[in-house]
């Protein structure tokens, strides 16, 4: 390198000191004439949290935390000057990200095939192909530990054996890409990154169930998606790795692309089918299931995106290196989609065992603003909130079901005190109440009447008996519905009401919504002693609800006020109170 | 064989029995609701679950096959509680209106709710705004009673292969309609009402005429004369109690009369009229080569739509002959008429059919008004009788034997057996058997092509020649008859059937589509048994033998398939558009 | 088409090793699309040709920090690998000034991701 380099970033956040820091350094470095050797540069975010003041030494990688001013002129004397180590600042932070899944994103261009081969792409078919039987493949994935990742967690090696097993001539595989949880999109970062570990993936499951066919199943949502796997597909016909006769073996495969067309219920795998042989998609019941009677009656493996892209490394690396990472019952890693009130929102990979608040504070970053994490959302429309108390839980598929959530796709969501937890369960169960395909009455009705008493509690129309109703249609839900959706339709409701029943009697009792975000519930009030008298609150309100008179006051009044919060919005003098 | 427990009781099963089967081994009763007999298991409904003693997980008894080991229970308190849940919830989205509805007292849903105990509506109601569609004016169509089981949608496309109806939108606001919805009318539905036999509720049921029967039978100017369908008199029983399959006859003709019908025929005698017709058209194309062979029969209205909509191209194969009520409407007003010296503008005919379609087949064309007005007039089905029955208020159990007006109502056993699969063939071939070999059959009864198997298939040596007939029942079981023939004619070969009867319902007319409510195998069974056992008892067994068609044929027609015959015992086909408009 | 084999891959991968040439990446998923990487990587385009610089233009996959898209990384030889984030029109020009000729990094837009591959 020409000059040396310094990566400056107080990783506190409260308190932008960066950019005075940097400045006394850069005055030390003037003093020590090295302005011209060395550059102080100011990074946005250094993947640090919490550790005051972090210098990073790029070219010879060390990283100084909770550098006080004081610290300068020993840093510059030692360290710029010499080379050396200062010991007590030295931080050596682990990262926290396990990147296998998405270990090709970012990094390649998705659209070319070489460049996939360039980073040992392919090279697990060949090897599975010409050296492995299937059943050594089953055996490898045993050894990993591989559990389905779209939100069961069935063991693949056992799926794929099932499959392999049944006898019967024709088979059939499937990628399951139809990611329908709200917020959940680590699929489509995989298909659209690396489409062809998925294409390998898919391949790979195909040779050792001894299917000749493979699908890939893309919501129509995700076009990009479906053209980055329409080019792979083509590439991979172009090099033999689809057709006949794959690496000079025995062994022939093709793939077909099928669109979901907007049902979420499409994701559920019988469903799935169903919509691949043209038929109405709703599920059916099981046994049989589709490791025995599958996709026009033959046995089929269907799996998930992120499982079909963890099989490449597991028989390169071999299924006893997969089995390092992770937990005893929970192998491996997970992506997760990390959003809502966190400074980093994104697609993270985390080994199973991470904690949630290493998820959210080291990964994450921290809270996006200054209010503390109420609860963490896991798991989409069937999962459940998990409190605070709980953040240092290891994150696997048998905690988080202890929790009375489930791991799920892998959306998380992170909640404070501005999220309303009756909202959130409303928002969650009236998506299944959309997507619900209507053939079981449990899920249809049930739903739909959860939904309707949802709605009056945040209505201010809510009766203390509802919250019995509701656990007695939950359960309901929960043992008679056909599907998976229609069962766990209710785990947001639920499991709000274990940890936030309060909310819920605040709601409906007081008629009260703490977090501000049940319009219904809310009253728009004038501050007496703020109010200004200026009548801009007046003019702006759509329906005249503040009356009175510069002597007596202004007032707001409740029984015409529709809550739409423009007051509030106007009055330069914080003067309305939104309680 | 699968050894395994349910409430402690041991059971033994072959594999693949479902719980819900292997539960009546131990006498228990687990409730279904979308369950038919008939059919493959939806699953739909919820209220079937059972569970793994000691799992917390609940599985359906109706889909789930019982494996070797498992130790069910049935009933405990937290099944039953679910169940009574999704049984709440059914009823939060159904009219309560019961003492309005065509199936009061007669119905699934009703039955499970009171056997439950359910006082109280804990839910919210959410009715949805659907209309009714009478547009066929056959079958009506309620949705806002529909409880989405889906019995009809399976029934009618994969039972019957018409694909009138299907499921439309999801979720909540999933309910049942013609693809496009459309109207019933416009759609493909060829009327059979299998859909409103699979019910459970009052969402599919008949189009009631009953009011007007009544108004016409009040008509001091009009002369009502009525008769009943072979398959009506074994049917007619469970709506009074009687064991299944028992023949009332003599007393329906006592019992209609006391309705206040003038004369009381038999569509048996129709039958009779039909196989003289039918037989001699058989013979005409199979002897004398003038026709097409196979002959298929035609006297079941819904499978002559169906052809008509989806299979045109066998027109020509279709016997011309019209229905044997039809035959019996048309008749009435001529023969009957100048017999009885009666006015026939005046004259109101009414059949008592197991059938819906027939109340579209009367006006179906310009042959089904040869006499000079309709033939018939209005077509009830067995269950509108019924209540008729029951409004009158006459004791139909004590009512005393009487005999119908012979002219047009004696009839030999051939005629009364139309009403199971393979009675019209069976009919057919003992006359046709009479006309070449000059004798009759020494054994009658064709077993070969009894049953519910759904195509029959068989060979009778009349004459030294080989006729090789086929019977098929449901719908769906004729793709496989007609593509046989279509094959046969592509390539040049051999005909693989020479004659061919099609019954749209399943079982034949005894599962008719305007039976009693509730249609099941046992049913057909044991009614087509009843008229077997009629067919037995008849002095005379072959259409030929009625004297009184004898005397028809002497004193009106003149032969079969002669020039009177043609004008009024004969219609068309044509090809019809699968949707209207 | 030609039938591959493992040799034939690894032929590939060796064609493809590292030449050392220095390259910009854009991340070209829907998250980064939606905030404009698109336009940013077609101004890379048109301004890397039009400066004459010897510099590969390529796109990649979602690198996982969706929050701060559009997502560049540059590699310049002499200078550390860095991702700068939520770049655009001005930020492209920056990137190319600054770094990739004036061999600086721009101030206040990098991002660090702490992963292991």
């Amino acid at each position: 390198m020409d000059a040396q380099i310094v990566f400056i970033k107080d990783t506190n956040g409260k308190i932008d000191l960066t950019k005075d820091f940097c400045a006394a350094f850069l005055n030390l470095l003037r003093e020590n004439a090295l302005e011209d050797k060395v550059q102080a540069v100011r990074i946005a975010d250094m993947g640090i949290y919490d550790q005051g003041l972090v210098m990073k030494f790029p070219r010879e990688n060390i990283i100084y935390a909770n550098v006080q001013e004081k610290d300068f002129k020993e840093i510059i004397d030692k360290t710029i000057k010499s080379g050396q180590i200062i010991e007590e600042l030295l931080f050596k932070p682990e990262p926290k990200q396990l990147r296998i899944v998405l270990r090709n994103c970012g990094e390649i261009d998705p659209e070319s095939i070489d460049e996939y081969i360039a980073v040992d792409g392919y090279l697990a078919l060949a090897k599975a192909v010409n050296e492995y039987k299937p059943e050594q493949v089953i055996e490898e994935l045993k050894k990993s530990g591989l559990r389905g990742r779209g939100g069961a967690g069935f063991p693949t090696w056992l799926k794929w054996k099932l499959t392999r097993e049944t006898p019967e001539a024709q088979k059939y595989v499937i990628c399951n890409a139809d990611e329908g949880d709200p917020g959940a999109y680590m699929d489509r970062g995989v298909l659209e990154g690396d489409p062809h570990s998925v294409v390998e993936g898919l391949i790979l499951s195909g040779y050792t169930i001894g299917a000749s066919k493979g699908y890939f199943y893309v919501r129509a949502e995700y076009p990009l998606a479906v053209e980055r796997v329409e080019k792979a597909l083509k590439q991979a016909y172009d090099y033999g790795f689809l057709g006949k006769n794959i690496f000079g073996s025995s062994f022939n495969f093709d793939i077909d692309i099928r669109l979901g067309a907007g049902a979420f219920v499409c994701g559920e795998e019988t469903a799935l089918i169903a919509s691949i042989e043209g038929r109405r998609g709703t599920p059916r019941p099981r046994p049989p299931y589709p490791s025995v009677k599958g996709l026009w009656n033959k046995p089929t493996a269907i799996n998930n995106v992120e499982t079909l892209a963890n099989i490449p490394p597991i028989i390169l690396k071999g299924g006893a290196w997969y089995a390092t990472i992770g937990t005893e019952k929970s192998k491996g890693t997970k992506v997760f989609a990390l959003t809502g009130k966190v400074k980093n929102s994104g697609l993270v990979e985390v080994p199973m065992g991470i904690t949630l608040r290493e998820i959210v504070f080291d990964i994450g970053g921290g809270m996006l603003s200054e209010k503390p994490i109420k609860a963490i959302q896991t798991g989409g429309p069937s999962g459940g909130v998990i409190p605070k108390e709980y953040l240092d839980t290891p994150v696997d598929y048998e905690n988080l079901q202890k929790l009375g959530s489930i791991m799920g796709s892998g959306g998380m969501i992170v909640m404070d005190e501005d999220d309303c937890m009756v909202d959130i369960a409303k928002f969650y169960l009236g998506f299944c109440v959309d997507e619900s395909c209507g053939k079981c009455v449990p899920c249809r009705l049930g739903g739909y009447q959860m939904l309707s008493i949802l709605n009056k509690i945040t209505e201010s129309q809510g009766k203390v008996e509802d919250i019995d109703k509701l656990k007695r249609i939950a359960l309901a839900m929960q043992k008679a519905s056909l599907c998976a959706l229609g069962q766990t339709a209710a785990n947001p409701v639920v499991s709000t009401l274990k940890y936030f029943e309060e909310e819920y009697r605040d709601h409906i009792i007081n008629k009260k919504c703490r977090s501000h975000k049940c319009k219904h519930l809310l009253n728009y009030n004038v501050i007496q002693d703020k109010c200004k008298r200026c009548r801009v609150c007046v003019v702006h309100c759509p329906v005249n609800a503040i009356n009175g008179d510069k002597d007596k006051g202004y007032f707001v009044d409740p029984k015409i006020c529709v809550r739409c919060g423009k007051c509030f919005e106007v009055c330069k003098f914080n003067a309305i109170a939104k309680e | 064989m699968i050894k395994a427990k349910i409430n402690n009781m041991p059971v033994e099963v072959k594999e693949g029995t479902t719980i819900l089967e292997a539960a009546k081994q131990a006498q228990i009763k687990i409730p279904t609701l979308c369950k038919h007999p008939d059919l493959p298991a939806g699953a739909g409904c919820g209220l079937c679950i059972v569970r793994i003693k000691g799992t917390p997980k609940m599985l359906r008894a109706c889909s789930t096959p019982l494996e070797e080991g498992m130790d069910i229970s049935t009933h405990d308190p937290e099944i039953v509680a679910v169940r009574r849940t999704v049984l709440e919830l059914i009823i939060s989205n159904h009219p309560s209106d019961c003492l309005q509805c065509g199936r009061n007292n007669n119905c699934e849903l009703q039955t499970l709710v009171a056997d439950f105990g359910i006082r109280d509506e804990s839910f919210q109601k959410f009715l949805p705004d659907l209309p009714k569609d009478d547009s066929t004016r056959t079958i009506v169509l309620d949705p806002q009673k529909c409880i989405r089981c889906g019995r009809c949608v399976e029934v009618c496309q994969n039972m019957q292969n018409v694909w009138a109806l299907s499921f439309l939108e999801r979720g909540f606001n999933t309910r049942i309609s013609p693809a496009g919805d459309i109207k019933l009318a416009d759609s493909p539905c060829i009327r059979c009402g299998q859909c409103s036999n699979h019910c459970p509720t009052g969402a599919i049921v008949e189009y009631d005429e009953t009011g007007r029967v009544w108004d016409l039978l009040r008509d001091q100017n009009k002369y009502c004369v009525v008769q009943i369908a072979p398959a009506v008199r074994v049917a007619i029983g469970e709506a009074f109690g009687y064991p299944i399959g028992t023949n009332l006859t003599k007393k329906l003709y006592a019992l209609l009369r006391r309705l206040g019908f003038k004369a009381v025929f038999d569509t048996n005698f129709g039958a009779d009229v039909t196989i003289m017709e039918e037989g001699s058209e058989f013979i005409q194309r199979f002897v004398h080569g003038t026709g097409t062979l196979p002959l298929i029969t035609s006297c079941c209205p819904g499978w002559v739509d169906f052809m008509e909509k989806f299979h045109p191209d066998m027109i020509d194969h279709f016997s011309s002959c019209k229905s044997p009520h039809e035959i019996v409407g048309v008749l009435s007003k001529t023969y009957y008429a100048e017999k009885k010296n009666i006015d026939p503008k005046n004259i109101v005919v009414v059949s008592i059919m197991p059938c819906t379609a027939k109340k579209n087949e009367i006006i179906r064309c310009e042959e089904m008004y040869a006499s000079g007005c309709q033939d018939v007039d209005v077509a009830l089905t067995t269950r509108e009788l019924a209540r008729m029955i029951k409004q009158a208020g006459i004791d139909f159990a004590n009512l005393p034997d009487e005999n119908p007006d012979h002219l047009l109502g004696d009839y030999t056993g051939a005629g009364v057996i139309f009403g199971a699969t393979g009675g019209v063939m069976e009919a057919a071939l003992r006359t046709a058997y009479f006309l070449l070999e000059g004798k009759n059959m020494r054994k009658v009864e064709l077993n070969q092509i009894r049953g519910l198997e759904g195509v029959k298939v068989s060979e009778i040596l009349i004459k030294g020649k080989k006729i090789r007939v086929a019977v098929a029942h449901g719908l769906d079981h004729v793709e496989y008859v007609l593509e046989k023939v279509r094959e046969a004619e592509k390539n040049n070969t051999e005909m693989p059937f020479h004659f061919i009867e099609v019954m749209a319902c399943l079982g034949g007319c005894v599962g008719g589509g305007g039976q009693p409510y509730g249609v099941t195998d046992e049913l057909r069974i044991k009614r087509a048994a009843g008229i077997y056992q009629d067919d037995q008892k008849c002095q005379l067994r072959c259409s030929h033998e009625n004297p009184f068609v004898k005397q028809l044929y002497k004193e009106f027609l003149g032969k079969p398939l002669g020039e009177k015959s043609e004008h009024l015992l004969h219609t068309h086909y044509q090809g019809r558009p699968v949707y209207a408009k | 088409m030609a039938k591959l084999t493992k040799n034939d891959l690894e032929k590939i991968k060796a064609k493809r090793q590292d030449d050392g040439r220095d390259w910009i990446k854009v991340g070209m998923s829907t998250c980064g699309i939606a905030a404009g990487a698109d336009k940013v990587y077609e101004t890379f385009v048109e301004e890397v040709k039009k400066m004459k610089l010897d510099i590969l233009v390529k796109k990649c996959g979602c690198q996982g920090m969706c929050y701060s898209e559009p997502l560049v990384e540059v590699r310049v030889k002499g200078m550390p690998e860095v991702i700068y984030g939520k770049v655009d029109k001005e930020g492209v020009m920056k990137i190319l000034d600054k770094h990739v000729c004036a061999k600086t990094l721009v101030k206040d837009a990098i991002y660090e991701l702490r992963t292991k591959r």
